[in-house]
């Protein structure tokens, strides 16, 4: 039952901005609303034997807990963020009063949509809460209105939407293999068991079309190319849901199929289809990484980066798809924490160009610390999280004796963190313009930080109990994805 | 022998909608391949005696027959667009790739795919042609409105595949999945409006603020 509150909170709140008058209440209360999403998720994760099933629509296991948490931690402290953020939007008449109530409609909606995904059973359902996200999401993206983003959230449900398609025909083709092996289901638990009798020729094609549909929308090179624009005009808390959580749960669908895959016709085909996309991911980002101009553009292929750490991890398997897990979450965080500093930097000075902004650090002293640490953090430096991660499939690429592909991926992470310094430490350090008074920002804003900092730090430090305990039984699940522990 | 009378209409209105010049034109050839979809539906649901598959066939004749196209014509009525859809490639070059695209589909069928039945074959290959026919109308076209169109054919070939392959999917999925479809229509439908109204034109080949 408590899942169903978990799903109704947000569906409930999408209802709130009709009956709070005041749009700074709203946001409050918007935000104990998500901070009760994420306390109910926690409660469930310790209080329940999982998998739990009900209604044969929802089903519920260690992999999905880890998603819902994910998700939920990402989505509470953009619900923090996003109160002062709207609120100054509207109070200096950048957008109207409705429009921050609608604002405020659309990111429950969206965070309902998100929360679906890794609860229903059904692979068909998991394609409709994906499409969904896409469709809430849009709005978002194009929230301001102007020209770039409108552009952008054209492209991104267009690119989007053919993506999913693609997916849909995989898992089309996946129901007639079912089919095939007189089975009338699409609910994955009961394909697993299944899978040795499927055909392996049709699971193998189903499973391409899968991977560069769901894959276009996890923003998989190189059918990433909707990404940097919807990451960049989106309004900047959806920006931080965006990179954080959106591209996971399309990850998500894609580890859902591959159990399958997997079970039916071996690790290695799956395996090597992901370090090929990892590795395309990392070249492609690594490229325009090293160019760009606009701070959340940069970030926005910063995430390409991630995804295609990511993908490489679950490729190698065991303790890299251990470490994969573990870096979706720290990605998740460490790019919201990022996106929230660059949010505030870009309202500051009024301006996104990565060669003009100049002396964050004294212009925004708060901002600026929290910038120097995300710099770090995000690049993957220890102590912070994103290191280990890291570090834990490197460590398995090499054991493995996958020299090339290791060596490859850590130069190239090499070469993106010098790259992350430099267009960085440009825009924090230098003289301020003159006309900037130093500010600080809105206690709950400081909040939102500070939160997302905690969980950089400690899981750098070490990986709480709870959190590896959760990565340990979604491992036990993949297995078959991985080569073992 | 019916089926392959209606399998045969779809890919024949499939390529009538690549070489249309105007958009009333291809609304139409929208609703016409809609409208065989519908009948082979239909014809599944008689002969396999799947009562589900009658209520889908409904849903594709309300919304894909007629509240899609109407609504997308109402859009075209309503922004003042030029009719003509502005071709990047001209029709002779289009119909010959697309019938390039249709060999590769069977080629692909008959090479990679191993189905028992032959009707399957045929109508695997013809889902992935008139699937990959759909994205390419989305790219070598202009208007923003046919990128609509280009994405509700690759659904048009979906639907074939699930209601000839698979008897359907499970109802529900089946349910959600059209409402899902018409709100992506809906929205897809506002941001056109808004495109419209922001650059004055809907040529999406003109959309290049965001580069790099």
């Amino acid at each position: 039952m408590i899942l169903l509150c978990i799903l109704s909170i947000p569906l409930l709140f999408t209802l709130a901005p009709f009956f709070v008058k005041e749009l700074r209440s709203l946001g409050r209360l918007n935000a104990i609303g998500h901070l009760a999403v994420l306390v109910a998720v926690f409660y469930f994760a310790l209080t329940t034997t999982l998998p739990v099933k009900f209604f044969d629509f929802f089903y519920v296991d260690a992999l999905s807990v880890f998603f819902l948490f994910v998700i939920s931690v990402v989505t509470f402290a953009a619900s923090l963020f996003s109160i002062d953020y709207i609120n100054e939007d509207a109070s200096s008449g950048f957008i109207s009063e409705r429009k921050a109530k609608l604002y405020y409609v659309l990111f429950n909606f969206f965070s309902f949509s998100m929360l679906l995904v890794p609860m229903v059973s059904n692979l068909g359902m998991v394609w409709v809460g994906i499409e969904l996200t896409t469709l809430a999401s849009a709005f978002l993206v194009g929230f301001y209105n102007n020209k770039t983003s409108i552009e952008a959230a054209w492209k991104y449900i267009i690119i989007c939407s053919v993506g999913i398609i693609f997916a849909l025909l995989g898992t089309t083709i996946f129901y007639y293999a079912v089919s095939q092996a007189a089975a009338k289901t699409l609910n994955w638990h009961e394909i697993v068991p299944l899978a040795k009798n499927l055909d392996a020729n049709t699971v193998k094609i189903a499973f391409l079309f899968i991977l560069v549909g769901y894959g276009t929308k996890a923003g998989i090179a190189p059918m990433h190319t909707w990404l940097p624009d919807a990451h960049s005009q989106a309004i900047s808390p959806v920006s931080a849901m965006l990179s954080g959580v959106l591209l996971k749960t399309a990850i998500y669908a894609i580890l859902r199929f591959s159990i399958i895959t997997n079970a039916c016709v071996g690790v290695d085909f799956t395996s090597n289809l992901f370090i090929l996309f990892g590795i395309i991911s990392l070249i492609i980002s690594c490229g325009f990484i090293l160019v760009q101009k606009r701070i959340k553009r940069f970030l926005a292929y910063s995430s390409i980066e991630h995804i295609g750490v990511i993908v490489t991890g679950l490729g190698f398997g065991g303790l890299g798809a251990y470490g994969a897990l573990l870096h979706i979450f720290n990605h998740a965080v460490t790019k919201s924490f990022m996106f929230f500093g660059a949010a505030r930097v870009v309202k500051k000075y009024k301006k996104d160009n990565l060669n003009v902004i100049k002396g964050v650090l004294s212009a925004m002293p708060f901002c600026g610390v929290m910038l120097v640490l995300g710099m770090f953090a995000i690049s993957g430096m220890p102590p912070f999280s994103i290191f280990f991660s890291e570090l834990f499939i490197l460590i398995s690429g090499f054991s493995q004796g996958r020299y090339f592909i290791s060596g490859l991926f850590l130069a190239l992470l090499a070469v993106i963190f010098g790259a992350i310094v430099y267009h960085l430490s440009r825009i924090l350090f230098g003289k301020k313009p003159e006309s900037l008074k130093p500010g600080s920002e809105a206690l709950s804003t400081k909040l939102s930080f500070l939160f997302l900092l905690i969980f950089m730090c400690l899981v750098g430090i070490k990986v709480p109990v709870f959190l590896n305990k959760i990565i340990l039984a979604a491992l036990e699940i993949l297995k078959g994805v991985s080569h073992g522990l | 022998m019916h089926n392959y009378i209606f399998l045969i209409s779809i890919l024949l209105v499939t390529y009538y909608m690549v070489i249309v010049k105007r958009l009333p034109a291809l609304v139409g050839g929208f609703r016409l391949q809609s409208l065989f979809l519908f009948f082979i539906t239909v014809s599944f649901a008689f002969s396999e005696k799947e009562s589900a598959l009658y209520i889908v066939a409904g849903l594709i004749f309300l919304l894909k027959v007629i509240l899609i196209p109407s609504f997308l014509t109402g859009i075209t009525k309503k922004i003042k667009v030029n009719e003509n859809l502005g071709l990047f490639l001209n029709p002779q070059l289009s119909i010959f790739i697309v019938l390039l695209l249709t060999y590769l589909s069977y080629l692909f069928t008959f090479k990679m795919m191993s189905f028992a039945d032959k009707m399957q074959s045929v109508t695997f290959a013809l889902t992935l042609c008139v699937t990959l026919t759909g994205l390419f109308m989305m790219i070598f076209r202009l208007k923003a409105i046919t990128q609509i169109i280009g994405l509700m054919v690759m659904e048009n070939g979906l639907f074939l595949l699930a209601v000839t392959m698979c008897k359907g999917m499970p109802f529900l999925v089946e349910i959600s999945i059209f409402l899902d479809v018409f709100i992506s229509v809906i929205i897809l439908g506002i941001f056109v409006y808004r495109i419209n109204t922001l650059f004055t034109h809907i040529d999406v080949n003109k959309l290049t603020n965001l580069r790099g």
